[in-house]
């Protein structure tokens, strides 16, 4: 199947239209989604919870088919892609998860290793084996997110924040030009948080890579992001530069219910 | 976070078929409760009117059920049902529109106590247990007086004699590798078909749910027939002997173990599947990655309890000449030598135990 050229704009990096997305049990995820993201930037999606950014990441790289619309990776039409190509397309772009999701009885190298699966032929990776030159990479990988030494301890040993470096150092590994991070620090430690978005402003900053990465708390937004978008009850209500995004924006968007989140932000923006 | 952003629910109204599939639904568990209960009322009156039959003699359960009004039971039971659905509003909803469309707002906080459905249930229950008694002949002052009949033979069994302990040793060994081959066996065809058998990998496509369902049917059927059944059928394929029961036991493996196998990957932790699709795996490196490392600790603990199940299930293959121990066995149980029977039954109640132990503190160790 041959994907669509995207309608504009070279050195686009995601380009959404008109992305809907509707579950069996009725509930309207997503509700006519469109958006562009250049090559470089460190998109924020903020949205309470419920309001479709986790849905909005997986139909970017097609974990979740999407009811209504189409998406562009770098021009080419991911909506529109089957089976290899498809697959190629998604070695493209890394993700990394609130839950980590890691194969947590695998150990830190052979999950970093399988950022490589896309590349790797069949029948070797389904035995777990991996080139020499694939296993240094991976320790190269370990070693820039701190984790250098721990490459042959479970997976489910580590910390939380750990296990969310080897995530970042999978992404690493996959070469991706883009990474989707769905709530990447929602489940650690609020003294860690900065420790894993450092990382991940480093795949964005030094790797060049492009990021799009969910959050719901307005400090990180600012500290990180080159833009935010914002949803609601599956529609976009909001887009711009992060220093935009205040308190009383998201009083206004979120309302009054949002208030005690919307304060503690706001009060330290 | 608040609910302000909790997502729409889209209404979806039930159709005119869906509702009248629904009301068809009620009205059929309603009328077969209400037949059933009628049925065993008559038969329960039978029983207790000291009816005689044409020999003179008392009518036994199996006679009663023989001349039971049925049909008309089971009109009766449709129309009272009819009724029930019908006038539900005002005497209150019958169990079958309760398990179809919920309990009506109406009779929400009810006890059960307080619903003519609760006393109808109470009642069911009560019929069945009687009607129960009655069929299986429950007899228990025999049970409780008669202990004596049976007692030459727990004194037997309780001085196992050493004639047989060579002989049965020797083929407790080959009940417990005809254990051991039949799950071995098992374990490859029982792990590829788990696959096929488990309801999140086969959503894809058509073809995945048609595999699904048929590799779900044949499996059920396997395991539905008994395991005596199947060496019935293999010693007439292969001939009398052990190979006959491990043929038999892994049949019956490959359906238990595929049916606890395919359930274990339905449990799995979405979160490494996506994880590893998303990395553009294809969608075997997927299973590879994603699936088999959450499933390979569970798989062992089944498969070795499994191999304990197998080992308990030999003696009886072996009384219809599937080898292993209950080969040696049968004889002597039809002749009354209860002596050699208890020694037998003593080897085989210290393999289980063992085998047992051991798979326990395996499975420990593994999950």
């Amino acid at each position: 199947m041959s994907a669509t050229p995207a309608p504009s704009g070279a050195r686009e990096a995601v380009r959404v239209e008109g992305l809907s997305k509707v579950f069996p049990d009725g509930v309207r995820a997503l509700d006519g989604v469109s958006l562009a993201v250049e090559e470089g930037e460190f998109l924020a999606v903020l949205g309470l919870s419920g309001s479709g950014k986790s849905t909005l990441l997986r139909c970017i790289n097609r974990l979740i088919d999407p009811t209504e619309g189409r998406v562009w990776i770098f021009g080419r039409e991911i909506t529109a892609a089957q089976g290899r190509e498809l697959r190629a397309i998604r070695a493209a772009i890394g993700m990394i998860f609130q839950q980590f999701n890691l194969v947590r009885r695998h150990s830190v190298l052979q999950n970093v290793l399988s950022g490589a699966l896309g590349r790797s032929g069949l029948l070797s990776s389904l035995l777990l084996h991996f080139s020499d030159e694939e296993r240094r990479r991976a320790r190269a990988c370990l070693e820039r997110v701190g984790l250098e030494g721990r490459e042959e301890s479970r997976a489910d040993a580590l910390s939380g924040g750990q296990q969310q470096r080897v995530a970042v150092a999978r992404a690493l590994m996959q070469q991706a030009r883009l990474v989707l991070a769905d709530e990447p620090v929602a489940s650690l430690d609020p003294a860690l948080r900065h420790s894993v978005m450092r990382h991940i402003e480093a795949l964005n900053r030094e790797e060049g890579m492009t990021v799009l990465c969910s959050l719901h708390d307005l400090d990180l937004v600012q500290r990180y992001a080159t833009r935010v978008v914002a949803l609601k009850e599956g529609q976009l209500v909001f887009e711009g530069r992060p220093e935009a995004f205040d308190g009383d924006t998201f009083r206004r968007i979120y309302g009054h219910d949002a208030e005690p989140a919307a304060a503690l932000a706001g009060g330290r923006a | 976070m608040t609910d302000a952003g909790a997502p729409r629910r889209v209404l979806r109204p039930e159709t005119p078929w869906q509702k009248g599939w629904r009301r068809l639904q009620a009205l059929g568990i309603d009328g077969l409760l209400l037949a059933l209960a009628l049925v065993m009322g008559e038969f329960l009156f039978h029983a207790f009117s000291g009816e005689r039959g044409p020999t003179g003699l008392l009518l036994t359960p199996e006679e009663i059920l023989g001349r039971l009004a049925y049909l008309p039971a089971l009109a009766l039971g449709f129309a009272g049902a009819l009724v029930w659905n019908l006038f539900y509003r005002s005497i209150g909803a019958p169990i079958g529109r309760v398990l179809t469309r919920g309990v009506p707002e109406e009779e929400a906080d009810l006890p059960w106590t307080r619903t003519l459905r609760g006393w109808f249930g109470a009642l069911f229950v009560e019929l069945t247990f009687f009607t129960g008694w009655i069929i299986t002949e429950v007899q228990l002052v025999t049970f409780l007086t008669n202990f004596n009949k049976a007692s030459d033979m727990v004194r037997g069994l309780a001085s196992p004699s050493g004639e047989v302990l060579r002989e049965g040793l020797v083929l407790l060994v080959q009940t417990v590798f005809l254990a051991f081959m039949a799950t071995a066996f098992a374990i490859p065809v029982a792990f590829a078909l788990s696959f096929a058998a488990a309801r999140n990998l086969t959503r894809g496509s058509a073809t995945a749910r048609i595999l699904y369902s048929v590799v779900r049917a044949v499996m059920n059927f396997t395991r539905a027939v008994e395991p005596l059944v199947w060496a019935l059928i293999f010693i007439s394929w292969v001939g009398i002997g052990p190979f006959a029961g491990v043929l038999a036991l892994w049949i019956h493996s490959v359906a238990s173990l595929a049916k606890l196998y395919s359930e274990q990957i339905e449990s799995i932790d979405r979160g490494p599947v996506e994880a590893i699709t998303a990395t553009g795996a294809s969608y075997l490196q997927v299973l590879r990655y994603g699936v088999v490392p959450q499933v390979v600790p569970p798989f062992l603990s089944f498969t070795i309890y499994r191999w304990d199940i197998n080992v308990r299930m030999s003696t009886i293959i072996g009384f219809v000449g599937g080898g292993g121990i209950g080969y040696i066995l049968k004889p002597r149980v039809d002749l009354g030598e209860w002596g050699e029977v208890g020694t037998l039954v003593l080897l085989i109640a210290v393999a289980v135990w063992v085998m047992d132990l051991v798979s326990a503190r395996i499975r420990e160790r593994i999950v």
